[in-house]
């Protein structure tokens, strides 16, 4: 079907991240051991929005393409563990736009994404939970849950 | 049950007898006089009811005929799908691609797109994504680049709909394709722009699609005419592709598929009158919770002859001692008191009298169950294993059917030198008796649920079914073991006529006394108060029933015709 595709397209975004993206993203294709690029894998970071509980931390993502992208949306994986209310135990991602059943469009950018994400980090959907932890804290424990968010954003530094 | 009152009134005059008691007169009544009574009338009736060619299959509708439904074909799903189509087309002054967009959005509801858009056109342009102007400026440039694959284009490679997004062709067939492949979502498609909510319609389809990926969109719109439709519903058998179409509120659900399938068309359970659908889930429910632990009972247990207590041998001899404070002995076996037991019955422990009754046939398989069931402490146990055992019955006697339409039929032709035409009587009696068997299930589904405290109701509903019962062993009896004569024989014989007149009678008598127990029992056996005491003084008079005589088919006749004895049934229904 649409066979080759995914490798072009992102190619393309590639190009287009590295003539302009936003302040403090980082996103690029994985180097295999041998030097050459994976464009199917991105290594990405995305920056907790300053002002809020989750400024200073520079979370690390994956993004997983498939040879159906951009039909089927990447898979978008934070490390496991990762404590958000909208983040499996996995570390997968669950987000409206992430979902092929319903929000996903082939025409969303790698930068739509990363935005996007940016986004649910401080603006979690309760109506969507996908951890025990993450979700139950929001809901009941305020306090706690702020002081969960800020360990963890000190637990991923800036990589300089 | 407004409709109720429509359904009744040729027939008030047949509840009179079925109230008065006297349900022998139909057994002995004239055949050749109902046939004609009954069936030219059906037939017509059925001729309205179903458009189908398939004469035959009409005929399995046995109720009374009121135009509830309508089964329909794919080429008249088809059919009725373009009628809306062009319908708001041409009220809306829209295309027929939009049309069809905007009534997918509405449930392909006519009259709620209607209102919608003339309450507030903008509003439903905008949530149904049909836009009226691009949301994009339209460039000048030679070469576009498509939103999907980042890559440069001529024009002509690149498409867009209403919004104006560009993409090139081949990033929208891989779209489109995707969504096809991924469900009947692909029926409300947008554009790929992910903040663009402008739909993508058939045209868009019929355009870049292959094929194959055409053909599963023209489903999936089908499905959706049926499925999205509070109207239609598809026919639930397993591999039938028709689907009914209901005007709601005509009172009863039942509704006879062209698959010869009948259904409920509230529940799509099979159909099941006179139960209603809350005791017809009820049940379905009870069954699959307890018919394990029933099937089980059935099958590893014995109930002690003496208490009925259900006991289970799990090890150890036959000797058989139930538990304080019955305390009873006796044979596994036979089921005997042991105290009967010693050297004469072959020892012990090894009960011949058990061995020389089963070489008698006298330890039958079914018949030990069915008492069993029938002494069975569970009241359950009862009526679940009639309610199952009609069911069985009622399938072998489809397949009894089918082996009669495809072999039989044709054999008697042959032999009794009547053309194939003449002999629907057969057909119909055995569509007949399978309706029969499905009333009569339901019917124990009924039973359970009758109050034990209503003494006179169960007392006249025990009676009503009864005689339900052998009415309808009678007509078996006739359609299987008297046609076998005939179809073994080996030449014409004289008495196909009388046979013929014998079957049909039987049939069409069966057919009203069904009828009418269907409809007492849907209207709760209203009438029982009044009723009961000379119904039931009366049962010993109409068993005496057997024959064929026609001493009474005059008299029957007249007061079935004449109706005149002033009941009147809907004084109690409601």
């Amino acid at each position: 079907m649409s066979g080759g595709i995914a490798r072009g397209r992102l190619a393309e975004e590639r190009k287009a991240w590295r003539k302009n993206h936003p302040h403090g993203f980082v996103a690029k294709p994985e180097t295999l051991p041998d030097g050459t690029v994976n464009l199917m894998v991105w290594h990405c970071t995305i920056p907790g929005k300053a002002g809020t509980d989750w400024e200073g931390g520079y979370f690390p993502l994956t993004l997983h393409f498939s040879e159906d992208y951009p039909s089927k949306p990447p898979k978008c994986k934070f490390p496991q563990g990762f404590f958000h209310p909208n983040v499996y135990p996995s570390g997968t991602v669950c987000l409206s736009i992430l979902n092929e059943d319903s929000g996903w469009r082939p025409a969303i950018t790698v930068k739509q994404i990363l935005i996007g994400i940016q986004d649910l980090l401080d603006a979690p959907n309760p109506a969507d939970p996908a951890q025990t932890e993450g979700y139950h804290l929001f809901i009941q424990d305020a306090n706690e849950y702020k002081r969960r968010v800020r360990q963890q954003a000190k637990q991923y530094p800036p990589l300089v | 049950m407004e409709s109720e009152d429509d359904m009744i009134d040729d027939s008030v005059s047949m509840e009179d007898d079925f109230y008065s008691g006297d349900l022998s007169y139909c057994y002995d009544d004239d055949p050749n006089d109902n046939d004609n009574d009954y069936y030219f009338d059906d037939d017509n009736d059925y001729g309205l009811l179903e458009d189908d060619d398939d004469d035959d299959q009409d005929a399995i509708v046995s109720r009374r005929p009121q135009l509830s439904y309508t089964v329909l074909k794919e080429a008249d799903i088809k059919q009725r799908q373009e009628d809306d189509i062009s319908k708001v087309s041409t009220v809306l002054s829209i295309s027929r691609v939009d049309a069809t967009i905007l009534l997918r959005y509405y449930n392909w509801s006519v009259s709620k797109v209607h209102d919608e858009w003339f309450a507030d056109e903008g509003r439903v342009r905008q949530s149904v994504g049909l836009l009226e102007r691009p949301t994009v400026q339209a460039s000048n440039a030679k070469e576009l680049t498509c939103g999907i694959c980042f890559e440069s284009f001529l024009r002509d490679n690149i498409t867009s709909v209403a919004c104006g997004h560009p993409f090139c062709l081949s990033c929208w067939r891989g779209y489109i394709s995707t969504t096809i492949y991924d469900g009947p979502g692909c029926l409300s498609l947008r554009c790929p722009d992910p903040s663009c909510n402008a739909a993508v319609g058939k045209d868009m389809i019929d355009k870049l699609a292959t094929s194959e990926e055409k053909e599963k969109y023209s489903r999936y719109l089908l499905r959706s005419y049926v499925e999205d439709n509070r109207k239609t519903k598809w026919c639930p058998a397993p591999g039938c592709e028709y689907a009914v179409d209901f005007t709601v509120g005509s009172g009863n659900f039942d509704v006879s598929c062209n698959c010869a399938f009948s259904f409920c068309w509230n529940c799509t359970e099979e159909a099941h009158r006179p139960v209603d659908c809350e005791t017809v889930a009820k049940w379905i429910l009870k069954n699959s919770a307890e018919s394990e632990n029933m099937n089980w009972i059935l099958a590893n247990s014995k109930p002690c002859p003496k208490c009925k207590r259900p006991i289970e041998k799990n090890q150890g001899c036959m000797h058989m001692t139930c538990t304080p404070p019955c305390k009873f002995e006796f044979c596994w076996l036979c089921l005997g008191a042991w105290a009967e037991h010693g050297e004469r019955t072959g020892g012990f422990y090894a009960c011949n009298r058990y061995e020389a009754a089963k070489q008698e046939g006298v330890y039958d398989e079914a018949e030990r169950r069915r008492e069993m069931a029938k002494n069975s402490l569970e009241k359950y146990t009862h009526y679940y294993e009639r309610w199952a055992s009609n069911q069985l019955s009622r399938q072998k006697a489809l397949a009894d059917l089918h082996q009669m339409q495809t072999v039989h039929l044709e054999k008697l032709s042959d032999l009794q030198c009547t053309p194939e035409s003449q002999l629907k009587f057969i057909t119909e009696a055995w569509l007949q008796i399978v309706e029969c068997r499905r009333v009569l299930k339901w019917t124990y589904a009924y039973g359970y649920y009758l109050p034990e405290h209503e003494h006179a109701k169960r007392q006249f509903f025990e009676y009503l079914q009864g005689e339900a019962e052998s009415g309808l062993e009678r007509l078996h009896q006739c359609a299987e073991k008297e046609l076998n004569k005939f179809v073994t024989g080996d030449g014409p014989s004289k008495e196909f006529d009388d046979f013929r007149a014998k079957l049909a009678g039987l049939t069409s008598v069966t057919k009203n006394y069904f009828e009418n127990l269907v409809r007492a029992l849907e209207n709760g056996l209203a009438d029982v108060d009044s009723q009961a005491a000379a119904a039931c003084s009366k049962t010993t008079s109409s068993k005496n029933t057997g024959g064929t005589s026609k001493t009474r088919g005059g008299r029957g006749k007249g007061s079935s015709k004449s109706g005149g004895s002033g009941r009147n049934v809907d004084d109690t229904s409601n």
